[in-house]
């Protein structure tokens, strides 16, 4: 699982049959203190998750497909949760 | 997921039957800067990878592809493929925060 923020969110008309109606959106992975670390990725988003808000993301594909009930899925990324703050242990 | 541009495509002569029918495509990865909007020449930095295409994309298309174990999950067989063209992608709506 990774920590990430939403900065955007992509349309496809073709794609997997499980895509279909599923709302995508682009993750940027974030370190601990926020900083982006790498290139965004993609991920299925079943919570709605708002604009530059933070979220936990699962890099198994067994949680999509059984999100999209298809066990031939492609799909690898889902949005988990939705981060309200993220706790830090000040040293 | 990642999102490419398709750069190219590799045709094959002998191949495994599993992937009759279908395509595959030379990729380059998007870096953050692509992601914002940049040209697709120069190219991003990374390598290109090869993916597994059945959905019809073609050079300068923008797709969504799936890596690792989940590219080969869609196949009724075990089939040796480890990058798969989930998604053409039509549009693209990125704003990372400013600060």
């Amino acid at each position: 699982m990774i920590l990430a923020r939403v900065d955007g969110v992509i349309v496809s008309t073709v794609c997997h049959p499980s895509m279909t109606g599923c709302r995508t959106i682009i993750c940027q992975p974030v370190d601990e203190s926020g900083r982006a670390e790498g290139a965004p990725v993609l991920a299925l988003d079943p919570l709605s998750a708002g604009q530059h808000q933070r979220v936990l993301i699962s890099t198994d594909g067994s949680a999509p497909r059984a999100y999209v009930r298809d066990p031939k899925s492609p799909l690898r990324n889902m949005i988990l949760a939705i981060v309200d703050e993220p706790e830090k242990e000040t040293a | 997921m990642r999102l490419g541009h398709v750069i190219g495509r590799v045709t094959l002569s002998k191949q495994d039957p599993a992937f009759r029918g279908a395509r595959f495509l030379l990729v380059q990865p998007f870096a953050s800067a692509q992601f914002a909007g940049a040209p697709m020449t120069p190219l991003a930095p990374g390598s290109s990878l090869v993916i597994y295409d059945n959905l019809g994309a073609g050079a300068g298309h923008i797709v969504g592809f799936t890596e690792g174990a989940e590219a080969s999950v869609p196949f009724d067989q075990p089939t040796p493929v480890d990058a798969y063209n989930a998604a053409i992608i039509d549009e693209l709506f990125y704003n990372p925060p400013s600060r």
